[in-house]
C-alpha cells in the first residue's frame, strides 16, 4: 500500500517536473605561490659541463692587519674608509646566517657579523656598514657593478665564480644536506628521485640537485621554499645545512636529515682584482680565527647545528 | 487566389474613388492625421521615457557601482601598502596600521558585495582571492610575530597574489562599470528620430490647411490651427527639453571623467606609497620599486594636471601641491636610504604629505561626484512631466484635426 503510493507520488512528480534545482558552484582559487617560483628542467649551463678545474679555496696571503683608521693609501680600503662606511651585501631571510630581526628591524646574523668584524678592522667601529640586501642571483653582479664592497652571504667558492670575482679565504665550512616534513619518510638526498625539490635560483645548490631529483622548483629566497614546504607544494628544500637549520628553526614540523653531500666553503666576496681588500679581509679572518671572536660569532648564532667546531684552516696559493 | 482577386480590385476601386472625391479625400486625410499625431506624439513619450530611464539609471545604479568598484580597487591596493608599512615598522606592528589593514579589508569586502549583485562574473576571482590574500597576510603576521624571517615570505606571497590576480580582477570590474556609465549617458542623447517626425507632422499641417484654403477658400480652420498648435508645442518642448538634457549629460559626462581621473589619480598616489615603503622594505634590493615608483609618479602628475584642466577646484589644487611636497621628501628618503642611513629614512616616511594628499583627492573626488549627481538630477528635473504634456498635446492635435476636418466634411453632405 505505502509502496504504491510512494510510485504514485514519484508518478506524479515525473510529470510535474519544474526546472532543476540551482547549484552554488565554486570557483577554484588556485593556490598562491611565491612571486617567480618557476620550474628548472637542467642545471645551469655553467655548471653541467665539465667544472673548471682549480684550486678553488686558496687565497691571498693576508701581510700584518693594518691599524683601524689608518687604511694605506691608494688602497681599496683607503676609499672605502673616506667613505665613512662600509657597504656590504648581505641577505635577510636566512634565519642564523642574515636575517632581518623583526622587532628591532636590524639585520643580525653570522655573515652580518662577519661584515662587522671587517668593518671594525677598517674603522675600529663595527657599525660603520650600510647593509644592502641581495638575492644569491644579485652577488655577483653587485660585486662587479660596485654597488657593494664585500658579499658576505653563504657564498660558496667555486671555480666558475672565480672567474667573475675574488674570494678570501674560507671562513665557513658548510655542506648540502635536504630539509623535510617530519612525516615525510625522506631520509636523504637518495629519497629525492621522485620528489618535488625547492632550491633558490642563482645558488651552488641547484646545480648539485637537479639532476637527483625528479622536479626542481626554483624561487628568489630561501625561505620563499619554506613557504612552498608549508604549503604543501614541493617535498623538500635542498641546500647548505647552515641555511636549513635556519629554516627547520622557524617550522616545528620539519627535520634536517641525510649527511652532507657536498663541501661548501664559504668565502668573502670580493671585486675581481682587488686583491689588497682580498689581503685585507683575509687578515680580519685570520685575526677572528686566533683571537676567538670566530667562535664567539659561531655560538651566538650556529649552535643549533652543533657546538661549534674547529674554524675552517687557512689555505693560500702564494 | 482567382476568387479573391475580385473583392480586392473592387477595394482598391473604392479607396481610387474615394481619393478622388473630395469628400473621400477629406476622410482619409483625418484618418492619417490622426494616426500621425498619436504615432508622433507615441514616439516622443517613448524617446523620453527612454533618456528618464537611462537618468534613473545613471543616479541609482551605474555611477553608484562605478564607485563601489573604485572602491574595492582603492581599499585593496591601500591594505596591501599597509601591510607592507606595518611589517616595515619592524616589532610590534603600529596600532594604527592594523586598524587600517582592517578597515581596508572591510570597505573592499562591503563594496564588493554590492558590486557582486550585478556582475558575479567579473566579482568571481576577488570573491575566491580575497580570504586566500589575507589568509596569508595572518600567516605573515604570526611568522613575524616570532622573528621568522619566512613571514617576510608570506608578505611577499600575499603581495604578489594582490598584484597579479586581486589588482587586475578589480581593475577589469571598474573598467566594466565606467563603461556602463558611459553607456546609460549615451541612451540619453538627443531623439534625432522622433524630434523629425515630429517636425514632419507639424509641417504636413501647415501643408495640408494650405491646401484646404485654396479647395474652400476659408483662410482659417480653427480645429486644424489648434492641432497645429499643440504639435508645435510638443515639438518644442521635447526639442527644448533634449537640448537641456543634453547639455547636463555633458556636463555629467566632464563631472565623470573628472571623477575617473582623480579616482585613478589616487590609487596611483597608494601604488606610488606602496613602492616607496616597499623599496625600504628591500633594504637595497629594491631598486625595481624604486623605478616603480618613478613611472607610478610620473602617472600620478599627468593625471593631476588632467584634473586640473576638467575644471580646478581649491581640493585638486592643494593636491597638487601636496604632492610636489612628497616628491621632494621621497627624494630625501632615497638620499638617506642611498647614503646608508636607514633609520632616517624609515622615519622620513612617515611625513604627513601622502596622507593629506590622499585626503585631498578623496575630497575632489566627492566634489565631482555631487557635481555629477547635480547634473543628473537638473536633467532628470527637466523632464518631469513631458511624457504626460506630450501624450495630452497629441491627443489635443489629433482631437483638433478631427474636429477641424470634420466641419469641412459636413459642407458636403
Amino acid at each position: 500500500m505505502r509502496r504504491l503510493a510512494l510510485a504514485a507520488v514519484m508518478l506524479l512528480g515525473a510529470c510535474s517536473a519544474g526546472p532543476a534545482p540551482s547549484q552554488v558552484v565554486p570557483r577554484s582559487a588556485p593556490a598562491p605561490q611565491p612571486a617567480n617560483a618557476s620550474t628548472v628542467s637542467a642545471a645551469p649551463s655553467s655548471s653541467a659541463g665539465a667544472p673548471p678545474s682549480c684550486d678553488a679555496t686558496a687565497s691571498l696571503r693576508p701581510g700584518p692587519l693594518p691599524q683601524a683608521g689608518q687604511m694605506p693609501e691608494g688602497s681599496t680600503m683607503a676609499k672605502i674608509a673616506q667613505r665613512g662606511r662600509l657597504i656590504a651585501g648581505v641577505d635577510q631571510n636566512s634565519f642564523l646566517m642574515g636575517f632581518r630581526n623583526s622587532f628591532t628591524g636590524e639585520i643580525e646574523g653570522f655573515d652580518v657579523d662577519v661584515a662587522r668584524q671587517i668593518a671594525k678592522a677598517v674603522f675600529g667601529d663595527e657599525k660603520k656598514v650600510q647593509f644592502k640586501v641581495v638575492t644569491a642571483a644579485e652577488r655577483i653582479p653587485m660585486l662587479q657593478s660596485g654597488a657593494v664592497d664585500v658579499v658576505v652571504r653563504t657564498m660558496t667558492i667555486t671555480c666558475d665564480r672565480l672567474k667573475d670575482v675574488d674570494f678570501s679565504q674560507v671562513y665557513y665550512q658548510a655542506g648540502q644536506r635536504v630539509l623535510v616534513r617530519r612525516n615525510s619518510g625522506i631520509t636523504g638526498v637518495e629519497g629525492l628521485a621522485d620528489k618535488r625539490v625547492c632550491v633558490a635560483s642563482g645558488s651552488t645548490s641547484l646545480g648539485n640537485v637537479v639532476n637527483r631529483a625528479k622536479t626542481t622548483v626554483s624561487v628568489p629566497n630561501w625561505t620563499d621554499c619554506l613557504v612552498m614546504l608549508q604549503q604543501g607544494q614541493t617535498d623538500a628544500i635542498s641546500t647548505d645545512d647552515t641555511i636549513l637549520a635556519g629554516l627547520a628553526a622557524q617550522d616545528p614540523y620539519t627535520d634536517v636529515v641525510g649527511a652532507r653531500f657536498t663541501d661548501e666553503s664559504y668565502g668573502v666576496g670580493v671585486p675581481k682584482g682587488q686583491e689588497d681588500l682580498v689581503r685585507f679581509v683575509n687578515g680580519v679572518l685570520e685575526r677572528m680565527r686566533t683571537d676567538g671572536t670566530w667562535r664567539a660569532i659561531y655560538g651566538r648564532w650556529l649552535t643549533p647545528l652543533g657546538p661549534a667546531p674547529a674554524p675552517p684552516v687557512a689555505r693560500y696559493r702564494d | 487566389m482567382v476568387i479573391d482577386s475580385q473583392p480586392r480590385q473592387a477595394l482598391v476601386r473604392r479607396f481610387t474613388g474615394l481619393a478622388r472625391s473630395t469628400p473621400g479625400r477629406l476622410s482619409l486625410i483625418v484618418v492619417v492625421l490622426v494616426v500621425a499625431s498619436l504615432a508622433s506624439g507615441w514616439l516622443a513619450t517613448w524617446s523620453v521615457n527612454r533618456q528618464e530611464r537611462a537618468l534613473e539609471d545613471l543616479a541609482t545604479r551605474s555611477e553608484p557601482l562605478a564607485h563601489a568598484a573604485q572602491e574595492v580597487y582603492r581599499a585593496l591596493q591601500d591594505a596591501d601598502a599597509t601591510a607592507a608599512s606595518a611589517f616595515l615598522s619592524g616589532g610590534l606592528e603600529p596600532v594604527q596600521l592594523r586598524e587600517r589593514y582592517e578597515a581596508d579589508i572591510a570597505q573592499a569586502q562591503a563594496a564588493l558585495s554590492v558590486a557582486t549583485a550585478s556582475s558575479p562574473d567579473l566579482t568571481a576571482t576577488l570573491a575566491a582571492q580575497l580570504p586566500v590574500y589575507t589568509g596569508l597576510i595572518e600567516t605573515a603576521r604570526s611568522n613575524n610575530r616570532q622573528g621568522f624571517p619566512v613571514g617576510a615570505a608570506y608578505l611577499r606571497e600575499a603581495s604578489g597574489l594582490m598584484r597579479t590576480q586581486l589588482l587586475p580582477a578589480a581593475q577589469e570590474l571598474y573598467r566594466a562599470e565606467t563603461d556602463r556609465v558611459a553607456r546609460a549617458q549615451d541612451e540619453a542623447n538627443f531623439p534625432v528620430v522622433p524630434v523629425l517626425v515630429a517636425l514632419a507632422f507639424v509641417i504636413g499641417l501647415v501643408l495640408i490647411q494650405r491646401y484646404l484654403t485654396r479647395k474652400t477658400n476659408r483662410l482659417l480652420n480653427v480645429g486644424l490651427l489648434v492641432a497645429t498648435g499643440a504639435a508645435t508645442l510638443s515639438l518644442l518642448w521635447v526639442t527644448t527639453v533634449s537640448v537641456l538634457v543634453m547639455n547636463d549629460v555633458a556636463d555629467s559626462r566632464t563631472a565623470s571623467e573628472k571623477v575617473d581621473v582623480l579616482a585613478q589619480a589616487r590609487i596611483a598616489t597608494l601604488t606610488a606609497r606602496g613602492e616607496e615603503t616597499l623599496t625600504l622594505v628591500a633594504r637595497g634590493a629594491g631598486q625595481s620599486y624604486e623605478k616603480n615608483f618613478v613611472e607610478v609618479s610620473k602617472r600620478l602628475e599627468g593625471l593631476l594636471d588632467r584634473a586640473k584642466a576638467l575644471g580646478n577646484t581649491e581640493a585638486v589644487d592643494q593636491a597638487g601641491r601636496q604632492f610636489q611636497q612628497w616628491q621632494q621628501v621621497h627624494q630625501r628618503i632615497r638620499e638617506a636610504d642611498d647614503a646608508g642611513q636607514y633609520n632616517d629614512a624609515v622615519a622620513l616616511i612617515g611625513n604627513p604629505f601622502f596622507d593629506s594628499l590622499d585626503q585631498s583627492l578623496v575630497r575632489a573626488i566627492g566634489e565631482a561626484r555631487q557635481e555629477f549627481s547635480d547634473e543628473v538630477a537638473v536633467a532628470r528635473a527637466s523632464l518631469a512631466g513631458t511624457v504626460a504634456g506630450v501624450l495630452v498635446l497629441a491627443l489635443v492635435s489629433a482631437a483638433g484635426s478631427t474636429a477641424g476636418l470634420w466641419q469641412r466634411l459636413k459642407e458636403y453632405r
